[in-house]
């Protein structure tokens, strides 16, 4: 097998770059939130953006969705797809983090789990840099073939 | 044909997506049946939680936890910043902040399984972070958790020990 395209042209290998990255994210964070889901309900529960009746749903589901996208991105394999719902989460993610710190609420992040630091404006710089980074595994990724030969 | 083009390509994303949430909810309902520490998939209630956290942790006074801190049955935790606790501290007390509660059970379990009794405390008779750190421990299954109310500041008075720097 020959690596072929590789670094150049640039806007693949960045893709690439970004693609793996997005995985390593989404996958650390998948973890850490099915660790505790109690505590991670509790967590989403403090946004007080969901009703009662969802939050334990999300909690449940939102760790194994974030698995799922990170293996997917990792393998190269629904990379469309993944990289859709990867722009979605991190665009949700900033939304809600913008409200409440408009709300001037003092919670914790939930970002990684449960226990993550409490939400400030840098974290909401973060989640729009994966964002953007989502928004570009979409657009130019040429998935793993284009370098494998 | 490029509107043919585009309309598969948003087709067959759309697909994929499908795929992913399906797949994930797959996974995301077998485990939670099957882990010990599952919970109920549509059963949270905030208000069962709201009455938890206001559930009242007991108080200790100065001169009780001063007692039996000399009779090495207690345990102070001071709930205050790492920065605070670096400056000072009651001898002998662990830091540990609410949000780092969790990290601190297994070695606390010991501790309460040997009889110790724990006392939270931080500065200030309206700081929150001491019934904090004693909720997140009492939620996490430590029992004999009290607090002492203005702790710091009432220790300091009264000159007893204390110690700077790290543990």
């Amino acid at each position: 097998m020959k690596i072929r395209n590789f670094p150049r042209p640039f806007i693949p290998f960045f893709a690439l770059i970004f693609r793996l990255l997005l995985a390593i994210i989404f996958l650390y964070a998948g973890i850490e939130k099915i660790i505790n889901p109690g505590d991670f309900s509790v967590a989403i529960y403090n946004y007080r953006l969901l009703p009662d009746s969802a939050i334990n749903f999300v909690a449940v589901l939102l760790p194994w969705l974030e698995i799922i996208i990170a293996l997917c991105l990792i393998g190269g394999i629904n990379v469309k797809g993944a990289a859709s719902l990867s722009s979605l989460l991190f665009l949700m993610f900033a939304i809600a983090l913008t409200f409440n710190l408009v709300r001037g609420l003092d919670i914790s992040c939930g970002c990684f789990g449960a226990y993550s630091g409490k939400i400030n404006w840098f974290y909401l710089m973060r989640d729009l840099s994966f964002f953007c980074m989502s928004i570009f595994v979409f657009i130019y990724d040429r998935g793993w073939r284009y370098f494998f030969g | 044909m490029g509107a043919n083009n585009f309309s598969e390509k948003i087709l067959s994303t759309f697909i994929e997506i499908i795929i992913i949430l399906f797949s994930a909810l797959f996974f995301a309902v077998i485990f939670n049946s099957i882990r010990s520490n599952n919970i109920p998939l549509f059963g949270f209630s905030s208000a069962a939680l709201i009455k938890e956290q206001q559930e009242e942790i007991p108080t200790i006074t100065l001169s009780e936890s001063y007692d039996l801190y000399m009779k090495n049955k207690l345990v102070f935790i001071d709930a205050r910043d790492p920065f605070s606790f670096e400056e000072g501290h009651i001898a002998g007390a662990i830091n540990i902040c609410p949000d780092e509660a969790h990290l601190h059970v297994p070695s606390l379990k010991v501790k309460s399984d040997q009889g110790f009794i724990f006392v939270t405390y931080c500065d200030g008779p309206q700081c929150p972070l001491s019934k904090e750190t004693a909720h997140a421990l009492t939620l996490r299954g430590i029992s004999n958790v009290n607090v002492l109310l203005n702790g710091w500041n009432l220790w300091l008075n009264a000159g007893y020990p204390i110690s700077k720097g790290k543990i």
